[in-house]
């Protein structure tokens, strides 16, 4: 099973956690039935949390001024998000999840496989030869909002 | 926030109606003022028009609270519009769809529409606003450079199912679809979520316009192609499934570079 697969099986769940309710969407256009999935674990008794960090990084294509941005933190009722983006250029080179915390078993395994995903997503778009997209309409995403608030301040900066 | 040079220019992003909007205006010397008064208009509609805030005059009108003459001039031209549209769409834009009193459709691209005149009368040409997957596009994106605005493919979060280049006279594009938010759009006349699409998207002169074509469209299934064929200005791409997309003349015109 990759991590795609992982993702695709704990999407259902995120439904309780905001902050990766970018990853039900890919899965609403693929409706498939779900096995048991005895890799999610049961929520626990009693409060934890746990901190996700992660990085991921682009070549740019030409030289540029670097210039990076720190997101406003953003919560949810289950975790709390904050981005870190760099620019080179106008090229998104860098997305780093500052911090991605949980709290709960079930939270920290949706969190755990959706972050990768999510942080790959934004890099990727970031360099879409596009201006903007169209699309149904965004839910509240903490994860977008505090890449886009990283962006803003990036650009400002 | 903070507004943001870019390349002599104006940028900012802030959520409004629980969305975020971003404008970016690529033209030099506009008042950065102006970025103030386009984020105060958005409020303000959301103000009057959200149907989660029970003090707005939508969520009074359908408490039976606020007569219909006592709503701001603005709520009655947006209502009276929708009524309108309502009928052109044979009934498959409705603000009641749901039960209540629920014009947000319409009034998403309304207040960019707005917001777009705002951003106009302060002296930009070249701009692009964008609320939540609704794009208003107007001028270059640099001289001589189109406008390009992706269609989301409904399956894979990171692709594109298609690009659009905007005319240097401007473009507003709406998409309405299954796979963002879930069942928020239902048939009218069954009050069941529509099958057989994944999403429709229609751009055209108007963004508030297009809005609510989308969403029709949408709710017709797969009888929404044959009618976005015969919407004048507007032009529609409704995607069936992954891989098999139906597009209007007006739409091809588009795609091609």
């Amino acid at each position: 099973m990759d991590a795609g697969d992982l993702a695709r099986r704990a999407a259902p769940l995120a439904i309780a956690t905001a902050g990766v309710a970018a990853l039900l969407h890919s899965v609403r256009a693929r409706p498939e039935p779900l096995p048991p999935d005895a890799s999610v674990p049961k929520i626990e008794a009693g409060p934890t949390t746990k901190t996700i960090h992660g990085v991921s990084t682009r070549r740019p294509t030409a030289k540029g001024r670097v210039r990076s941005g720190l997101s406003d933190a953003f919560t949810t009722p289950f975790s709390f998000i904050q981005v870190r983006v760099t620019f080179t250029g106008r090229e998104l080179t860098r997305v780093e999840t500052v911090e991605m915390t949980g709290t709960g078993a079930r939270t920290q395994a949706i969190n755990e496989r959706a972050e990768p995903r999510l942080r790959a997503e934004a890099l990727r778009a970031g360099n879409a030869d596009v201006d903007v997209v169209t699309g149904a309409t965004y839910t509240s995403q903490s994860y977008r909002k505090a890449l886009q608030s990283a962006i803003d301040k990036a650009r400002h900066g | 926030m903070a507004d943001a040079a870019v390349a002599g220019g104006l940028h900012r992003v802030e959520t409004v109606m629980g969305i975020p909007v971003g404008v970016d205006v690529r033209d030099d010397g506009v008042d950065p003022a102006a970025l103030d008064r386009v984020f105060a208009h958005l409020r303000d509609a959301d103000d009057a028009f959200s149907p989660y805030r029970a003090a707005s005059d939508v969520s009074r009108l359908d408490a039976g609270t606020l007569a219909p003459a006592g709503t701001r001039p603005d709520v009655r031209a947006v209502l009276a519009r929708c009524e309108r549209l309502r009928r052109t769409t044979g009934g498959w834009f409705d603000v009641r769809a749901t039960g209540r009193l629920d014009p947000s459709g319409y009034v998403k691209g309304w207040a960019v529409d707005g917001a777009v005149a705002i951003l106009r009368a302060a002296g930009a040409r070249n701009l692009c606003v964008h609320a939540g997957g609704d794009v208003r596009v107007l001028g270059e994106r640099a001289p001589g450079l189109r406008w390009r605005i992706g269609v989301q493919h409904p399956g894979e979060r990171d692709r594109l199912a298609a690009v659009l280049h905007a005319p240097r006279e401007g473009l507003a594009v709406a998409t309405s679809g299954a796979y963002e938010r879930g069942a928020h759009i239902v048939d009218p006349h069954t009050g069941r979520r529509p099958g057989g699409v994944l999403s429709v998207t229609v751009a055209g002169p108007e963004l508030g316009t297009a809005d609510a074509y989308a969403t029709a469209a949408f709710a017709m299934g797969t009888d929404g192609p044959a009618w976005t064929a015969a919407l004048g200005p507007y032009a529609a791409l409704t995607i069936l499934a992954p891989g098999r997309m139906l597009s209007t003349p007006g739409m091809d015109a588009l795609r091609a570079v």
